[in-house]
């Protein structure tokens, strides 16, 4: 029975074990090697040890323009969307009538996909003609050039991306129906108004999914790709460069296989590092709550 | 006092939220004016938010462009099929054998999936690229669909949590009456994971409907392309003097979003339904 179990066992999870050695742990390995060499993708890979991630860090500057994008990028993009989707959500979540009809339409700009985002908030964010600064221009701003300019080309990225912050609201507002309503009835008969209420009981209760879409959401932006391929092309002078498309282009453009791995195994190093800090600091944040039932 | 408070927070939440609905709302509405657009329009750059022009037939012009985009949206439904197919079925077993079978190495092994959700995609990307070229599967969909096959950590975590819901004593009956570990799989897991099923089948949707990376370096005939890429080209084909048919980049765009909508609404009480079974969220404990 034990071993018919266990056979049974290895068959079911038999797709993951295969696509796991096929597609990730075989790549990987085989991806570290590629980075300690020099290949075009047509000659023999020439080993140069270590040479690509010396050259990136000391030699190559538009790395280093890629590095700091990416992460003001994500940094900032992450921030300003866990509050204000925290915000919405919280607003979302009040005993009114008409919040489905509400979190419905905040989220629709979440289902357009990331092409058509793009395409669109590239008419959006043209300098005379656009949405944005003919908006602007009626409080008697002057807007910027957002994706013509290097300075305005990452706030400009950043803006489009808060644009389907209703993905972020849906998750907070799923968390915030299992906190018990007994928690805010008790609050408010002590006298706890609204504000005192998000702080003391919502916020804190709801840090574990905060912390979950906290790290999903810092790796999922270091790998901003499709916008500024198809926005910016990482121009204008490399100001909106973000490392996959750097890699990309190292890759599929000018064929340095190697390089490219070792731009792809520094992401993964980024990535864990936001990953391990995230995890590191949830001592401190991240309220634990196991009482709590989720019906 | 206390009554006067609880107006004035309804008021003010229902004119914040009035406000952003209209601010998130804006976009849609100049996509769908630009894509009404007429092409003198589209040439001045003089778009308006509210549309002024009613061009429907841009809807039609599309689909007779030298981009076939009949061609297009049935490469995108071949992709996103096959990946459901794919994913559902893998997702499904391999989350049943975490879930309810034991084997020796299953907590290694289990920890190991989990560990792979923080790998970026983008450290396998050349290898693969490698692996798919030598198997000459450039410029097909075989690299963007076979690896569903083999399922997502995602997936199965989802799905993992969904089954131990599930009652163990049910296994135990079916056991009883004869059923082997393939048969409680299939007759009593199987029909109690519906819902999360289909909502496996809408998120592997969401992910592939309007995947853009993957096409772009797999696919180099224009024809093979799905509609995220095609539409892309659409917009960059003209050469930099010259201004892209934002009109109907535009349809395009909207026939991208479409079928995004469709499933968000026919599926929203499916991914309720999963949300509250599996626990309120995607988060860990």
């Amino acid at each position: 029975m034990k071993k018919r179990e266990a056979i049974w066992f290895y068959i079911m999870v038999s797709p993951w074990v295969i696509g796991f050695l096929i597609f990730t742990l075989g790549p990987m390995i085989y991806s570290f090697f590629l980075s300690l060499t020099n290949w075009d993708l047509f000659t023999t890979p020439q080993f140069i040890g270590f040479k690509n991630y010396v050259d990136l860090f000391t030699k190559d500057k538009i790395f280093w323009k890629t590095l700091r994008n990416t992460l003001y990028y994500a940094i900032l993009s992450v921030i300003l969307w866990t509050i204000i989707s925290l915000y919405l959500a919280n607003l979302l979540n009040k005993p009114f009538k008409g919040m489905r009809t509400y979190r419905t339409l905040l989220y629709i700009p979440a289902t357009v996909p990331v092409v058509a985002t793009a395409l669109l908030f590239s008419r959006m964010f043209a300098p005379d003609s656009g949405l944005v600064n003919r908006f602007l221009a009626l409080f008697g701003i002057n807007g910027p050039p957002w994706l013509l300019h290097p300075d305005w080309v990452i706030p400009a990225l950043i803006l489009m991306s808060l644009w389907g912050v209703g993905a972020g609201v849906t998750l907070l507002l799923a968390g915030m129906k299992g906190i018990p309503t007994e928690f805010y009835e008790a609050a408010a008969m002590d006298g706890a108004n609204s504000r005192q209420q998000f702080f003391k009981i919502t916020l804190p209760l709801l840090t574990p999914v905060i912390f979950f879409n906290l790290v999903m959401d810092v790796i999922g932006s270091l790998q901003t790709f499709t916008q500024v391929y198809i926005l910016t092309r990482g121009g204008p002078n490399n100001a909106s460069q973000m490392i996959v498309l750097y890699l990309f282009d190292n890759a599929f453009r000018w064929y340095k296989m190697g390089y490219a791995s070792a731009i792809a195994w520094i992401l993964f190093a980024i990535s864990l590092i936001f990953t391990a800090l995230i995890f590191r600091s949830s001592s401190l944040w991240v309220h634990y709550e196991s009482e709590i039932k989720k019906s | 006092m206390k009554l006067n408070s609880k107006f004035h927070d309804k008021f003010s939440t229902y004119a914040i939220l009035t406000f952003l609905s209209v601010l998130m709302g804006a976009p849609l509405l100049y996509i769908v004016s630009i894509a009404l657009a007429s092409d003198e329009t589209t040439y001045m750059a003089t778009f308006t938010l509210i549309p002024k022009e009613f061009h429907f037939e841009n809807f039609v012009r599309v689909f007779q462009l030298d981009l076939n985009f009949l061609k297009f949206t049935i490469n995108s439904l071949i992709l996103v099929i096959f990946s459901i197919i794919g994913q559902v079925v893998s997702s499904s077993m391999v989350a049943y054998g975490f879930a309810r079978l034991r084997g020796p190495g299953k907590n290694v092994l289990f920890l190991i999936l989990l560990s792979t959700m923080m790998i970026p995609g983008e450290v396998t990307m050349i290898p693969s690229f490698v692996i798919f070229k030598y198997l000459g599967w450039i410029n097909t969909m075989l690299p963007l669909i076979i690896p569903n096959f083999f399922t997502n950590a995602f997936n199965v975590f989802l799905l993992r949590q969904f089954i131990s819901r599930i009652p163990v004593e049910l296994d135990e009956a079916a056991q009883m009456d004869g059923l082997g570990f393939f048969g409680i799989f299939v007759r009593i897991i199987l029909p109690l994971i519906k819902p999360a099923l289909i909502a496996i089948a809408i998120f592997t949707f969401t992910w592939n409907w309007g995947w853009f990376m993957g096409p772009l370096i797999y696919i180099n005939d224009v024809d093979k392309s799905p509609l995220a890429l095609g539409v892309q080209i659409l917009s960059a084909t003209s050469s930099s003097g010259q201004v892209p048919p934002w009109n109907l980049v535009s349809v395009g765009s909207l026939l991208l979003t479409l079928p995004m909508l469709i499933v968000y609404f026919f599926g929203q009480k499916y991914l309720d339904e999963f949300g509250l079974m599996s626990g309120g969220s995607v988060g860990i404990k």
